[in-house]
């Protein structure tokens, strides 16, 4: 072996050893869509995990919902050798070898908010979805009772877009879940391009069809912000039913001004969070549960100032204390 | 009577076809033709109309603007933070439309003193400004905007402020395409690009005129948008471009350039409307409305091209 030789086996070594230990401290987390909100409180549990493990994390993902354009953002980040990869599969069956894949190879996946259908996976850490869709159907029932004197009348409801597990699920949720008062009818059911304004005009528009309708369930954020800026418009607040998934700045408006009754809510700083730790867990061979259920909660005007909501309503008052004190 | 059908503008038939599907509503559901929802028309339509009088300008000089999209919801974000940081209304607004102003600007510029194709310049912006109304939003919906913001789109003066506002703009643009000699050179110059240069129009003014008008009323389409919403998204107004291209071209704009009207602009706008509001209250599937509103546009072109070919005797 001559020198040169040598050295070239000695910068490999080095190399290979760099990126090991590079390796050691990176955890990848791909979202649907990072330009949603609801990603980007995905993002800060996961660096604010990233912080108290000392890793680094790769905050990754597609603009917009795009199941190809994930796979191969997940190829790439497996490509690096994470020490772990926290993902929110885009749909359900196109993820699912491309996940078992990464498992195969050796790196950790743990899975956030939405499946996919492979069980070769370290955990998955999400929200019920059809739970949230039968507390939305409660508080729709318990708004209608409150304001009409007994749980009666049509309803609708109102999804973001087609085709999308978690959306899916609530709606089953909230249809089965309104079952339980024989006495509402859920009779409409419109589907938006996940916009505001599409479901401000759908709001208005399906509110025109049924004149008698007494209440909606908007099944995220973005048609929770349109729906109530249309009811804010109508000034129909204190008369109509609005029941919405998620919280952000336009549904926390419209939950002060009284358009929106109540806000179902579920903890994606946790899911960030949580699938940080867990990813790092399970890089060190920690056996973790297969399912976990992160929670849902429903907030309306009477409970929204409890500061044990503060952080759910909004991250940025997200405080976490140690685990036992409070 | 035969030669009279064949020379009527192609906008003339979408008038008469949308009068027909108000018409057939009317009759059809018991809620079309009442108050609230002729004014829930009125608010739905404007947004859209503004848009796409300004990008009907550009397909009039055979451009296109991909941005406006892209620029509405920039600019809409841009116009909360400012209304947010207490700038106050009028300078918020006006601020924004200067940034749209200069949005048209610059792409005019890429476009007539580059010489890059408008199809590029306008999809790089369509990647730009959503990127810019991201990062100036931080990924997240801009809310706790003063209580004024909303006011006024959501506010009457007899009709709704909205509908005033697209029929001062659609009377504004009218005018300047049909009256004035910097709305001639547009046609000449969407006709035959050469001859107008030849003929000493200054064609780089005109370019410039029709991207500012575009991005302008996109900027404008923005702020409305905020104050309709109360709220601003970096990712409303998602693929507005593609409804703005489709109501200009169903009004009877021609992508080889030298035609196209406000009026027909509009009216594209109000048919696409008055096809989403009929769908709730027809109980169409959703999926099947897409379809609908596609084969349309197919042959609203289709109608178009007939006609034009009819005319030129073949």
């Amino acid at each position: 072996m001559n020198w040169k030789s040598m050295i070239a086996a000695s910068v490999a070594t080095a190399a290979i050893g760099a990126s090991a230990a590079q390796a050691d401290d990176r955890v990848a987390v791909i979202v649907k869509a990072t330009t949603s909100e609801y990603w980007q409180w995905v993002f800060k549990g996961a660096e604010d995990a990233g912080k108290q493990l000392g890793l680094k994390i790769e905050k990754l993902g597609t603009p917009k919902d795009d199941a190809a354009g994930q796979i191969s953002v997940l190829e790439s980040a497996a490509g690096s050798k994470p020490a772990a990869i926290v993902i929110s599969p885009t749909i359900f069956e196109a993820l699912g070898d491309p996940i078992a894949k990464v498992t195969d190879a050796g790196i950790p996946v743990i899975v956030i908010d939405s499946g996919a259908k492979t069980d070769k996976y370290a955990s998955f850490l999400t929200t019920n979805n059809e739970a949230g869709g039968r507390a939305a159907a409660n508080a729709m029932a318990a708004c209608i009772k409150e304001r009409t004197g007994k749980a009666a009348g049509k309803v609708g409801y109102l999804t973001a877009m087609a085709g999308h597990e978690s959306l899916d699920s609530r709606d089953k949720g909230f249809v089965e879940g309104m079952k339980a008062y024989p006495d509402v009818k859920v009779v409409g059911n419109r589907v938006a391009n996940n916009e505001e304004a599409e479901g401000m005009n759908l709001t208005a528009d399906m509110l025109t069809k049924d004149p008698d309708l007494v209440g909606l369930f908007a099944d995220n954020a973005q048609m929770g912000t349109g729906s109530g800026a249309s009811i804010n418009e109508q000034k129909l607040g204190s008369k109509f039913c609005l029941v919405a998934f998620d919280s952000d700045a336009g549904e926390l408006e419209h939950l002060k001004d009284g358009s929106i009754y109540a806000l179902v809510i579920q903890d994606p700083y946790m899911m960030g969070f949580g699938g940080v730790w867990y990813g790092f867990a399970a890089a060190h061979g920690v056996r973790l549960p297969k399912n976990v259920d992160t929670g849902v909660g429903t907030v309306t005007k009477a409970n929204m100032n409890d500061p044990k909501l503060a952080g759910l309503l909004d991250v940025s008052k997200r405080k976490l204390g140690p685990y036992l004190g409070d | 009577m035969q030669a009279l059908l064949r020379r009527l503008p192609i906008e003339s038939y979408v008038i008469a076809f949308t009068i027909a599907l108000w018409v057939a509503l009317a009759w059809a559901t018991p809620n079309f033709l009442t108050e609230s929802n002729v004014s829930n028309l009125m608010r739905q339509t404007p947004i859209a109309a503004i848009v796409a009088i300004g990008v009907m300008c550009t397909i009039v000089i055979a451009g296109i603007d991909l941005s406006v999209g892209s620029v509405a919801a920039f600019c809409g974000v841009a116009f909360a933070q400012m209304c947010r940081h207490d700038f106050g209304l009028a300078p918020s607004a006006a601020l924004t439309l200067l940034a749209g102003v200069s949005v048209g600007l610059t792409n005019a510029a890429a476009i007539g003193r580059l010489g890059i194709p408008p199809f590029i310049v306008t999809l790089a912006g369509l990647q730009v400004y959503r990127g810019l109304a991201l990062l100036l939003a931080g990924g997240m919906t801009v809310g706790g905007l003063p209580a004024e913001v909303k006011d006024f789109a959501r506010g009457t003066t007899g009709l709704p402020n909205l509908f005033w506002t697209m029929l001062a703009v659609a009377i504004a643009v009218h005018y300047l395409l049909r009256y004035t000699r910097t709305g001639r050179y547009l046609y000449a110059m969407g006709s035959n690009a050469e001859a107008a240069r030849r003929q000493g129009i200054n064609t780089f003014r005109i370019t410039v005129v029709a991207y500012v008008l575009s991005s302008g009323l996109a900027a404008l389409a923005g702020v409305l948008l905020v104050s309709r919403l109360s709220i601003a998204s970096p990712s409303m107004a998602n693929a507005y471009e593609l409804q703005a291209i489709a109501a200009a071209v169903v009004g009877g704009a021609s992508l080889f350039g030298g035609r196209g009207t406000v009026l027909g602009a509009v009216v594209g706008a109000i048919l696409f409307t008055t096809m989403s509001n009929a769908a709730v209250l027809l109980g169409v599937d959703p999926f099947w409305e897409m379809v609908l509103e596609g084969l349309l546009i197919a042959l609203v072109v289709y109608l178009d091209n007939l006609q034009k070919r009819r005319q030129s005797g073949a």
